[in-house]
């Protein structure tokens, strides 16, 4: 059971999270490519690409060649859009913020907060 | 005149995060589910019975490391121990306490994210090749 004291004191880390430069720098720029037509559509097609062969391989298809190529140029076409480049960057920043916070909440239980919270996530 | 320059913003932003992080660290070291779960803990690590089949389960783990080729008396011997150890009481109230931490510990990685408005522990953990990529 989860404390009223617990929750509030999560929800003030949660804030005083969302006002550092970087994750305010990485809504900005997901937000841009949200709102951008080129770069959603790239997003979209490579992810419906990627579970499309893998599904197909899962159910002992072989892909031929020629598809694997396309794929790969897709994925270098997403990592290549500039606002997705801007907001790879930008999430990049955000992991390390969370990272030297994420140890900090840590250091008084002597055992990551990340291994025991992510336990269960697939 | 006290004039905040953008560095010392992030920087005094950065302070409160890991003021904030310090004290929900403090908070949940004093919940009773991770009082339980490093109880559990200690019993398990200091169960004789846990310990020799532990240390049973790293010979075989060796053997098979460094012995490759046909392992099937160890794979068959890994499953029995395995099977002896979660039978043993004290590591199934340490699964239970473990549970219990865990989805805690769930809950509140969940009322960080949604406040952040980016998921935290995901993006807070490791990656484990340990070169810092």
């Amino acid at each position: 059971m989860i404390t009223e004291e617990l929750q509030n004191c999560a929800r003030d880390l949660g804030e005083a999270l969302r006002s550092s430069a970087s994750v305010q720098t990485y809504l900005k720029a997901q937000a841009d490519c949200i709102a951008d037509p080129e770069a959603s559509d790239l997003e979209k097609r490579l992810q419906a690409l990627y579970q499309e062969l893998v599904g197909r391989q899962q159910r002992g298809e072989a892909l031929q060649r020629s598809e694997i190529d396309a794929y790969n140029i897709l994925k270098s076409q997403v990592h290549h859009n500039p606002l997705i480049m801007e907001r790879d960057a930008a999430l990049s920043l955000v992991k390390q913020t969370f990272t030297d916070v994420a140890d900090d909440l840590s250091f008084p239980l002597g055992i990551e907060f990340t291994t025991l919270a992510l336990a269960n996530s697939t | 005149m006290n004039i905040q320059t953008p560095t010392s913003i992030n920087t005094e932003l950065k302070t409160e995060a890991e003021q904030a992080a310090r004290e929900l660290g403090e908070l949940l070291l004093h919940t009773p589910e991770y009082e339980a779960f490093l109880k559990a803990l200690n019993t398990v690590n200091n169960d004789p019975e846990v310990q020799k089949i532990s240390a049973e389960i790293r010979s075989h783990q060796n053997a098979m490391r460094w012995s490759p080729g046909d392992t099937g008396e160890h794979d068959a011997a890994l499953t029995r121990l395995e099977i002896e150890l979660e039978a043993i009481q004290a590591v199934q109230e340490y699964r239970l306490a473990e549970e219990a931490a865990c989805r805690l510990f769930a809950e509140v990685d969940s009322i960080i994210s949604q406040a952040a408005g980016v998921p935290f522990a995901t993006n807070a953990k490791r990656s484990g090749c340990g070169c810092g990529g």
